[in-house]
Parts: C-alpha cells; structure tokens; sequence
C-alpha cells in the first residue's frame, strides 16, 4: 500500500494539528481543520485533547474562538520535529 | 576432527573447519606478529570509535522510539546497541590479542570465546535491523522465517564460522542496503542518503572483511574495519545532524 493511502497515526494528526497552529500563530478552528484534512468532529476531539495536555491554549474573543503553542506545545513540536527527521532517515514516517 | 585455528591475532578471526592448516599458517603468524602492535592499535581505535557511534545511534533511535513507538526503530536501537558491545569488546580483544598470541592458552580461550561472541552478536544485530525492515515492508509473517533462515545456515556453516558470520552479515547489510535504496528513491531526503551511504559503506566493509578472511590478508582487514568505522561516522553525522538541526 501506497504511504500516502495509508491511515494516519493519531501521532501524526495531532503533529499535523499542532504545525497548522505553530505555523498560524493565533489559529481558527476553520484554519486548523482544512490544514489538517478532519472533520468538524474529530478535529474538536483532538483539539480537546491536545489543550487537555496543555500543547496549545484556546482564546475566546467574543464569537471568535482561536487557538495557540504553549510553550509546552512548542517543545514538544520541536523534539517530534527532530524525531521526524530521524525516523525519515530511516525511510520511515509517523 | 576439526580444530580452531588462530588466523593473526590483531584480526580477531578465529576459524573452526575440518582440515588442519596450522602448519600452512606457522610463518605468517611469525612475520605478524613483528607488525602486531601498530595494526592492532588501528583496529582497537577504529573498533572503539566505531562500537560508540553504534551505541549512539542505538541511544536517539531509542529516544526517538519513546515518542514514536515504532517496530522497525525498535529494531534499529536493539540492533544497534548489539553492533556497538560487539565492537567495543572487540577492540578490547584486538588491544589483548595483540600481547598474548602465543604466551597463554587460557587467553588464547578467552579471547577465542570473544571473537565467537563478536561475531554471533554481529549476525544477530544486523538480523534484527533486517527484520525490522522485513517486517514493515513485507509484514509480520515474513519476519518469522528470516531466523529459521539463519538457524539453518548457521547448522550448514559451522565449520567455518567466522566465513560464515560474514557471509550472513553481508546478506543481511545487502537487503537492508537493498530497502535502503527503495526508501531513498520514495523519500528523495538528505536524511536517508545518509543513512545509505551509511548502511552502503559498512555493506562495502564487510565484503572486503570476507575476502580478508578467505585470503588472510592482514591489509584487507584493516581496508575493511577502515571502511566500517566510515560507514559508522555516516550515521553518527546523520545522528548528530537530526538532532542539532532537525529537519530541512
């Protein structure tokens, strides 16, 4: 099976999820759920979870909802990022 | 009845077959033995340096496993920390050897036992990394037959274990080049043509071991332990790169 049919982790959804946030800065939901190809539903899921963890934050403004790296989150992004690179270095992916 | 015969104590090769060539062996062990302490320096440091970029190679996969909890990299950290306590060990060896060739025979059993050790650990470490990448290429059924494989070529090759422990390690170091190849072409990354010519130069390393082992050319064998110790920097540079620079 080809990589790009293949399932991906829910490692690799919550990168994908945390380096349309880190690359947005204050991000909307609409932003995040179209750079990291979820549905409305599993993306609130993940979103959850990964503020949960205290990865991103959530800021509500009023209606606007967005949301944003932790330091924590940001961390964790660079450490993944560096793991990324060596796993493809062994052809391999997340 | 067959014996062990001691091929030139800074290779570390000691060689178990039916016919009896210590005879034929005699002169070479003495002209040896004159260049023994620089040649055995060479290996010992090569050796040395080359076992701690294994163990640190075998360290990050390890690492990066915590965070990524993949089989072929679980594969890759056990693989790797086997290579690396063989070849320091192993130079530990080739330092002893050098000294005690033909002084003590408890030695001469320590270090046989060691050299043994080496080169089943070093079959062992190289299948475990080639199953990690059988297993996430072809499945896990496929990984199941690779050591019955090795079981009965080991049975078959007894009789010349450290031309055999070569002969498997060089077809284990040519399937994982070979996939190294196939992943390389899909993945087009400065990070896997590192670990190629990484993977390519150790490759290259044991052929010419093999080829030392059959001619008994003291020359060869350290063109060949040179060779691995590059294939090891490789992957430390690959190691240091990914976890200074990241990606990009």
């Amino acid at each position: 099976m080809a990589q790009g049919e293949k399932q991906r982790s829910v490692l690799r959804i919550n990168l994908d999820i945390l380096n349309a946030v880190s690359d947005e800065g204050d991000a909307k939901p609409t932003h995040i759920l179209y750079r990291a190809n979820l549905s409305h539903e599993r993306l609130v899921r993940y979103l959850d979870d990964l503020t949960g963890k205290g990865l991103i934050e959530m800021k509500q403004d009023g209606e606007n909802r967005t949301y944003s790296m932790t330091p924590k989150g940001v961390s964790f992004l660079i450490e993944m990022r560096r793991a990324e690179s060596f796993v493809q270095g062994f052809g391999l992916a997340i | 009845m067959g014996r062990f015969v001691f091929r030139g104590a800074e290779r570390n090769v000691w060689t178990f077959r039916l016919d009896d060539v210590s005879e034929r062996l005699k002169p070479l062990v003495g002209a040896e033995f004159q260049s023994m302490p620089a040649s055995a320096l060479i290996t010992f440091a090569l050796n040395m340096l080359s076992g701690l970029a294994a163990l640190l190679t075998s360290y990050y996969a390890y690492k990066v496993n915590r965070l990524v909890d993949n089989s072929v990299l679980r594969a890759i950290s056990i693989g790797f920390m086997l290579l690396g306590v063989g070849l320091v060990v192993d130079a530990g060896t080739s330092l002893v050897s050098g000294k005690v060739l033909v002084e003590s025979f408890a030695e001469r059993v320590l270090i046989l036992l060691v050299s043994f050790t080496y080169l089943t650990v070093q079959m062992v470490a190289y299948l475990v990394i080639a199953l990690g990448y059988v297993r996430a290429a072809y499945g896990r059924q496929a990984g199941t037959l690779a050591p019955l494989a090795l079981a009965g070529s080991a049975a078959l090759g007894l009789y010349r274990f450290s031309l055999l422990s070569y002969f498997v390690a060089l077809v284990l170091l040519a399937f994982v080049v070979f996939q190294g190849v196939l992943l390389h072409q899909r993945e087009k990354s400065r990070f896997s043509a590192i670990v190629l010519l990484g993977f390519s130069l150790i490759f290259a390393a044991h052929l010419v071991l093999l080829v030392s082992v059959l001619t008994l050319g003291t020359g060869l064998y350290l063109v060949g332990t040179a060779v691995q110790f590059l294939g090891f920097l490789s992957l430390l540079a690959f190691v240091v790169r990914s976890e200074v620079v990241g990606p990009g």
